[in-house]
């Protein structure tokens, strides 16, 4: 491959420095943490319906302040790093055929994974999430925050989807982990072959944890039973109207809520 | 055909050893911007060659493997003892210096040797590449001590033996490019001159493509030698400046190739961790000083 650069200087090239520096940051904050926080968060459901929907409610607990949340800070950051992402991969030229080092093999599955988590994230929205429901249609059923467990175990019922998830989560958390220790080496946080190393045990701790509570997320999703989670979700459903002051509750429900 | 690439009887015993032969599998190319082609040549084996001499024997004889006579290959070689980084080349699909290949070595690889020139590099014919813009990299991050002048200064600093067994490594760096060879960052530039241009606007424009590209290992390891002495620290900050703007430390991504590959062992990495960090508290400083 040749290059022959004779264009002016774009905006991109004048300020490379800041910007691939602005996207190092993103892959750790917001974006990094984010993932953190949401795998962990996923976890819960290995606790029963009732543990995931006490995440979830604290989450919408945002109420109107929630959309221009994760706007600002998952939404842009990720499209800002996959952007900057995508012009990195670009740029490079891969050749782990030549010089199959473990290193070199790391940077490769670095893009690889990244490449794979945009695809899987931008499925993960159409399937799960509000912005993917216009194109989402009937078949997909989505994701109902108000009935947490039920609707993602319908929606996660196939083998073939928990596989896609975990290729996908697999794909972000190795690309997140491995990107914690080539970021400390772009910051200059370790900078001796045994410091880094050491800080390899970091990204290795992190990725399996991550990796574990990702994984035990799709086994606990599958140990919902739709009916029974259904029926406690209901059951706060009506709890959180009548606290609200809406639809009055029935005294069957508020009986059945006081008994649990 | 000439003779057959091995003896393929081991009975023929006592006359065997002559007869052996080593294949070589040569990409050659006339000249800058032509179509490259392979060769094959076959030279009669000899206890420890190493690829320079092999590629003598062939300029010697000067005929393909099929007996036609063709222009000597033409490669880059000096030291013959692996300090002046010339014989840079991909031997076997790696890059390393073609005077400590040892032929006996690469055929316990195989039975063919492959030469190929260095990839990101434009070639000037056959082995012989253009490395204006490695050493246009080392111009760049001002890879020298700034003492320009014919005054005594006296004695200069002291420096620590810690210091000093800290920057030796880095000293030996011979500008032979495995570094950039195989670094996955490291594209290849090679700016053709267009009809009518000037010389002289074309050099230009083509030291404006190497300076957007990425500046490579060995700059940033030379930057990092120069900004630890004593002296050469007076003008830190202008290295620096070099190493954040287009075409620098972040254009490296973490293959460590380099480090793996250097000749010289120079711990490749370290200085790169260690311009990430000085360019981290640097792009601060000049964030707040302005
Ligand atoms: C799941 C969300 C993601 C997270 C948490 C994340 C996180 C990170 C982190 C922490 C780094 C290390 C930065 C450094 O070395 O300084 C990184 C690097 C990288 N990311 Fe992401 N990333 C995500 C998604 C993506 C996507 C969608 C792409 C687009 C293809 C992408 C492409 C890259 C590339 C190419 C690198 C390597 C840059 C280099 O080493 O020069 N990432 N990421
Ligand atoms: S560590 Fe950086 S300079 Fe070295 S081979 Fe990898 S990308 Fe290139
Ligand atoms: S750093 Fe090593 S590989 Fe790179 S030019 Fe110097 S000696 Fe060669
Ligand atoms: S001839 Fe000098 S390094 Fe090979």
């Amino acid at each position: 491959m040749t290059r022959d650069e004779t264009a002016a200087d774009s905006f991109f090239t004048r300020h490379q420095f800041l910007i691939y520096r602005l996207f190092s940051l993103a892959g750790l904050l917001p974006v990094g943490a984010f993932l953190v926080v949401h795998l962990l968060t996923n976890s819960s459901i290995l606790g029963g319906a009732e543990s995931f929907q006490d995440r979830v409610d604290t989450i919408h607990g945002l109420g109107p302040l929630l959309v221009p949340v994760e706007i600002a800070f998952i939404f842009l950051p990720i499209l800002f790093h996959a952007v900057v992402g995508f012009v990195i991969i670009a740029g490079g030229m891969p050749n782990v055929g030549s010089y199959p080092y473990a290193g070199n093999i790391r940077y490769t599955l670095q893009r690889a994974s990244g490449m794979i988590a945009f695809a899987f994230i931008v499925w993960h929205l159409v399937h799960l999430h509000w912005l993917g429901a216009p194109f989402r249609g009937t078949a997909l059923p989505g994701f109902d925050p108000h009935h947490a467990s039920s609707t993602l175990a319908v929606a996660m019922a196939s083998l073939g989807m928990n596989l896609l998830y975990a290729i996908g989560m697999l794909a972000a958390v190795y690309h997140f982990a491995n990107g914690l220790w080539s970021l400390g080496i772009t910051w200059g946080v370790w900078t001796s072959p045994a410091a880094m190393r050491r800080a390899n045990w970091l990204s290795v701790g992190v990725g399996a944890v991550l990796a574990l509570a990702g994984l035990g997320s799709l086994v606990g999703i599958r140990r919902i039973d739709v009916d029974s989670a259904r029926a406690l979700e209901e059951r706060r459903g009506e709890a959180r109207r009548m606290l609200e002051g809406g639809v009055p509750a029935t005294p069957a429900a508020v009986s059945a809520d006081v008994g649990t | 055909m000439i003779a057959p690439a091995h003896s393929s009887d081991p009975s023929s015993s006592g006359s065997g050893e002559e007869q052996r032969a080593i294949r070589v599998r040569i990409l050659r190319q006339d000249a800058p911007g032509q179509e490259s082609y392979w060769e094959r040549h076959v030279v009669p084996y000899e206890p420890n060659m190493n690829v320079i001499s092999v590629l003598q024997r062939i300029a010697a004889g000067a005929r393909a493997a099929d007996g036609r006579p063709v222009a000597p290959v033409a490669w880059d070689c000096n030291c013959l003892e692996e300090v002046c980084g010339s014989c840079t080349m991909l031997i076997n699909g790696a890059t390393r210096m073609a005077c400590s290949a040892l032929v006996d070595r690469l055929l316990e690889d195989g039975e063919e040797i492959e030469l190929r020139p260095m990839s990101k590099f434009p070639v000037v014919r056959d082995l012989v590449v253009d490395r204006r813009r490695l050493f246009r990299g080392l111009e760049k991050v001002k890879a020298w001590v700034p003492v320009d002048d014919s005054y005594d200064h006296g004695a200069g600093p002291r420096i620590s033996p810690e210091e000093q067994e800290d920057a030796y490594p880095l000293s030996t760096c011979m500008s032979c490019g495995c570094c950039l060879e195989a670094c996955p960052q490291y594209v290849k530039i090679e700016p053709v001159r267009r009809d009518g241009e000037a010389p002289e606007a074309f050099a230009e424009r083509r030291q404006g493509a190497f300076d957007r590209g990425f500046v490579g290992a060995h700059a940033i390891s030379q930057a990092m030698l120069f900004n630890s002495h004593p002296t050469g620290k007076m003008i830190a900050d202008e290295r620096l400046e070099t190493l954040t703007a287009p075409g620098g430390i972040q254009m490296c991504g973490n293959a460590q190739n380099c480090v793996a590959v250097c000749p010289k062992g120079i711990p490749l990495t370290r200085s790169i961790a260690r311009a990430g960090r000085s360019a981290t508290l640097w792009a601060i400083k000049r964030l707040f000083d302005r």
